[in-house]
């Protein structure tokens, strides 16, 4: 009974998923879900999305006052033949979420800058740190033609700025481990 | 001083880098700077440390358990130690573990007070009431510039908004259009040309006509209030304008604020790191209590064996000295107790094995002077007997068995009248004995003849009474057998004797002789008939006496002093067989037996002397036996025992036997019991035994007389020929 045995896995499919997006509700997770390359006057920029999402963990952290570090990783490399790929431009932005109780908003400050702003709400904050636009990567004269680039970009939780003593139990509790896959976009100039 | 055995050194060596990496760890867990980043490799180590430890200890135990299986020696000394040590390391641990946990766990909740908690809230929400008033104030002032605003077209809000923000006292004024677009701004900050924006739900807020009001922490500027109030342009209500304020608030309320918010956050964050922190603490005490929980009973295995190892060497020593290693040294182990106990006893090994070897030294000695006086004994030629308390033989030399001729041997430890039932001969030297012992006196001295197989000998015997325990101790008896020496005396005196009278007697016969053959020449002419008879037969009568007189007085002469020998080599049976040769023709008709040893070795003697004696026996023989029933046994054979380097011969007859009477003077010149006979036959055998150093005896046999001979096959200071033949 093909029928049946259909509605039995789709079940169990179903279940499977359902746990699967409790579990990611309660751990949270990162990902890059957009990565897109264009050039402006001879700039190579990058826009990105990234869903960011807090563990119930992180978020409580960050409700007691506790400061999280999240770093924006981008990557210029291209391939070798005889050894790993050869980074061409590497950049990163560090962003440290906080918040701040008498205002009861979250604070986003971009640890380079120092430049900050605040959020009513941790979704908000998330939404506008998820959202990359025009990141200056590299001059294009600075790339040979005819090689090909590829852009990497990942984003995480930097568990070596946490409290120390948060520190050893970030090292353990998965619901700690923040980090997105690394994603890929060519560059052939 | 003590030397530290390489094994302490190291685990001295190791407990201290594991006390220095625990210290390392608390230091880390009490949130140091320097110490911080080591935590987790310090964690690392010490689990390492951990479970090396661990294994070290299953290790050990197995092979505890091991030697106990086995029964080795100290092994269950050594687990007894092995779990004292345990239990007094484990259970104060466990009890102080324990009770700091507790304190632990109680000691980091007493840090955070409800009460302190409370105040901080209310703190928080003191400032935050004291804010709101404020914002309302703000919201209010701005709504009123909104309304100045209302007809006001874009082209001129610039300028208004810098007259209401002067009015307003915001420091900044932000005019905004369609989805958040700047018509116009005006800020205090002449530098800052853009102007904070909205985000963007605040903006939403806005176009459902909502005002907003709410704090902005800015960055480097202090706290400001925000508040977005709509602001219908000329074209009435329906435009989507809105109006942005940012208000600076005063110095002294943003410096409360922010330390009213550095206490909060910083409260809050402690308090919500007293899990983790306990947590830390909680797993370095415990990763400490372990390590040297652990470590501890590491130790006590060491330690535990390291005590009873010089135990266990005392047990193997013990041992040994039972199984008879006496002198087993064990190595020294240490200044205290159990070291001391391991010297004592080495030295008393070592004592027990100096008495023993003494013991054996004079056990030895007395060996040796038992040897000694056996040799000594042995060389002496006199017999020596010592006789037990009881009667006894203990000892005896082998001149003594020889001297008595019985094999004394089957006598010790038993009596002697014991040896008599087996050789009768010894009879009356055991009766001599036994009635001595009888009497009180201590020494005795006593003169014996004794017949035995070779003859009868004199003996001067002498005893004494030896110390020893109760009344009487055993009894020594010394012996000599003095019948050479007797014999030798009176073989001088005849000697003499013979001299003398050859010499008195020789000179008067001739002149009787010469006047006998005068008076016969002289006077036989003369006379006539019957006296002419009488003189020749007087005469003649006078010549034969006095021949015969001479050949005797010769005969005497010649017993006095014999020929020079010539020894050399002779085949005794062959000189037999042709002296009995000559004997075979005689009137008496004898009857011969020769009982010759086939296999006899020659021997060295003067061949001449030899056949004397042997004629001298043969005719002593013969002149025995009666005429016609005339027999006689001749035997040869090899020397057996203490006379296996001697040739024996014996002349046996049938005769009468000799006389109990005559037997001390047998071979003595004058002694026959024959009609017929010199008296000189057996005193010269005897003469040429003796020259040749033999030894001669006689004794009476069943149905006669036996004289045996014994010549030694090499004479003495002959040696070198009879090794040539």
């Amino acid at each position: 009974m093909p029928a049946w045995k259909n509605a039995e896995r789709t079940a169990i499919g179903l279940t499977l998923l359902l746990m699967a997006m409790s579990a990611f509700a309660q751990t949270g997770g990162f990902g890059v879900s957009e990565l897109d390359i264009r050039v402006e006057d001879q700039l190579v920029l990058a826009d990105a999305r990234i869903d960011y999402a807090l563990s119930t963990t992180a978020a409580e952290a960050l409700e007691n006052g506790v400061a999280l570090v999240i770093v924006q990783r981008l990557r210029l490399q291209t391939a070798r033949w005889w050894w790993g790929d050869a980074v061409v431009v590497s950049q990163q932005r560090r962003y440290r979420l906080q918040y701040h109780a008498i205002s009861r908003r979250y604070v986003l400050t971009r640890l380079e800058s120092g430049e900050s702003r605040s959020y009513r709400s941790l979704d908000a904050l998330l939404l506008r740190l998820g959202r990359i636009q025009a990141w200056p990567v590299v001059r294009l004269d600075r790339l040979d033609e005819g090689e090909d680039y590829r852009l990497r970009l990942d984003t995480g939780l930097e568990v070596d700025e946490l409290p120390r003593l948060l520190r050893m139990v970030a090292w353990i509790n998965p619901d700690w481990r923040l980090r997105s896959e690394p994603r890929y976009r060519e560059l052939s100039p | 001083m003590m030397q530290l055995p390489r094994q302490a050194i190291v685990r001295i060596l190791l407990s201290v880098l594991l006390i220095l990496s625990l210290y390392l760890l608390s230091a880390a867990t009490e949130n140091s700077v320097r110490f911080g980043r080591l935590y987790l490799w310090l964690l690392l180590i010490n689990g390492v440390v951990l479970v090396a430890l661990l294994a070290l200890i299953v290790n050990n135990l197995w092979r505890l358990v091991r030697s106990v299986r086995a029964r080795e020696t100290g092994s269950r000394l050594t687990l007894r130690l092995m779990a004292l040590f345990v239990v007094l390391a484990v259970v104060p641990g466990l009890v102080v573990y324990g009770f700091s946990m507790q304190f632990l766990q109680r000691g980091v909740d007493s840090w955070f007070d409800v009460r302190v908690e409370n105040a901080l809230d209310d703190a928080l929400a003191l400032s935050q009431a004291s804010l709101d008033q404020r914002m309302r104030d703000m919201q209010q002032r701005l709504q009123d510039a909104a309304r100045d605003l209302a007809d006001v077209t874009e082209e001129m809000a610039p300028i208004t908004l810098g007259d209401l923000r002067a009015r307003t006292g915001a420091s900044e004024l932000a005019l905004l259009g369609e989805n958040g677009r700047i018509i116009a701004a005006s800020s205090v900050d002449t530098g800052n040309i853009l102007p904070h924006r909205p985000e963007d739900s605040i903006l939403l807020q806005l176009r459902q006509g909502r005002p907003y009001v709410g704090l902005d922490p800015i960055e480097n500027a202090g706290l400001h209030i925000r508040a977005l109030v709509p602001a219908p342009g000329p074209g009435g209500p329906g435009s989507s304008r809105v109006l942005q304020g940012l208000f600076q608030v005063s110095p002294r309320i943003d410096n409360l604020a922010a330390e009213v918010e550095t206490a909060f956050s910083e409260y809050r964050e402690l308090a919500y790191l007293r899990g983790p922190l306990k947590d830390s603490f909680s797993l370095t005490l415990s990763l400490v209590l372990l390590l040297s929980l652990l470590f501890a009973v590491w130790s006590a295995f060491y330690l535990a064996r390291r005590l009873v190892a010089p135990v266990s060497r005392l047990a193997e020593g013990t041992r040994a000295m039972a199984a008879g290693e006496y002198g087993t040294q064990l190595a020294p182990g240490g200044n205290d107790e159990l070291g001391y106990l391991v010297r004592s006893f080495n030295d008393m090994s070592r004592r027990v094995a100096d008495v023993r070897d003494a013991a054996r030294h004079s056990q030895e000695l007395v060996e040796s002077q038992r040897a000694y006086l056996e040799t000594v004994l042995g060389r002496l030629s006199s017999g020596v007997l010592a006789l037990a308390p009881d009667g006894s033989l203990r000892t005896y030399n082998q001149a003594a068995s020889a001297i008595l001729s019985v094999p004394l041997s089957e006598g010790v430890g038993r009596p002697l009248s014991a040896l008599v039932n087996r050789y009768p001969d010894f009879g009356p030297f055991a009766d001599l004995v036994a009635g001595d012992r009888q009497s009180p006196d201590s020494e005795w001295r006593a003169e014996l003849s004794l017949d035995t197989g070779e003859g009868r000998r004199a003996l001067i015997c002498s005893g004494a009474t030896l110390p020893g325990e109760g009344d009487r101790g055993g009894e020594v008896i010394v012996f000599d057998d003095v019948t050479t020496l007797i014999q030798a005396q009176r073989d001088a005196a005849w000697g003499e004797v013979a001299r003398r009278l050859a010499h008195e007697i020789r000179n008067p016969l001739t002149p009787i002789q010469l006047s006998a053959e005068r008076l016969q020449h002289k006077v036989g002419t003369r006379l006539s008939g019957d006296e002419a008879v009488l003189l020749q037969r007087s005469t003649e009568t006078i010549i034969h006496q006095v021949e015969a007189m001479k050949e005797m007085v010769q005969a005497f002469s010649e017993y006095a002093r014999p020929p020079a020998l010539r020894p050399q080599a002779v085949d005794l049976n062959a000189l037999v067989r042709e002296v009995v040769e000559l004997y075979r023709g005689e009137p008496e008709q004898p009857a011969f037996r020769l009982d010759l040893d086939e296999d006899l070795p020659w021997l060295q003697a003067d061949p001449g002397r030899l056949r004397q004696l042997l004629n001298n026996l043969l005719r002593n023989a013969l002149e025995a036996g009666e005429a016609g029933h005339c027999r006689v046994v001749v035997s040869t054979r090899q020397g057996s025992g203490r006379f296996a380097d001697m040739i024996e011969l014996d002349v046996q007859d049938n005769g009468p036997g000799f006389a109990e009477s005559m037997l001390n003077q047998l071979f003595e010149p004058y002694v026959s019991t024959k009609p017929r006979g010199s008296g000189l036959g057996l005193a010269i055998v005897k003469k040429i035994v003796e020259e040749h150093n033999g030894m001669i005896g006689a004794r009476n046999v069943d149905g006669g007389a036996r004289i045996s001979v014994r010549l030694p096959r090499v004479m003495p200071g002959d040696a070198r020929q009879g090794n040539e033949q």
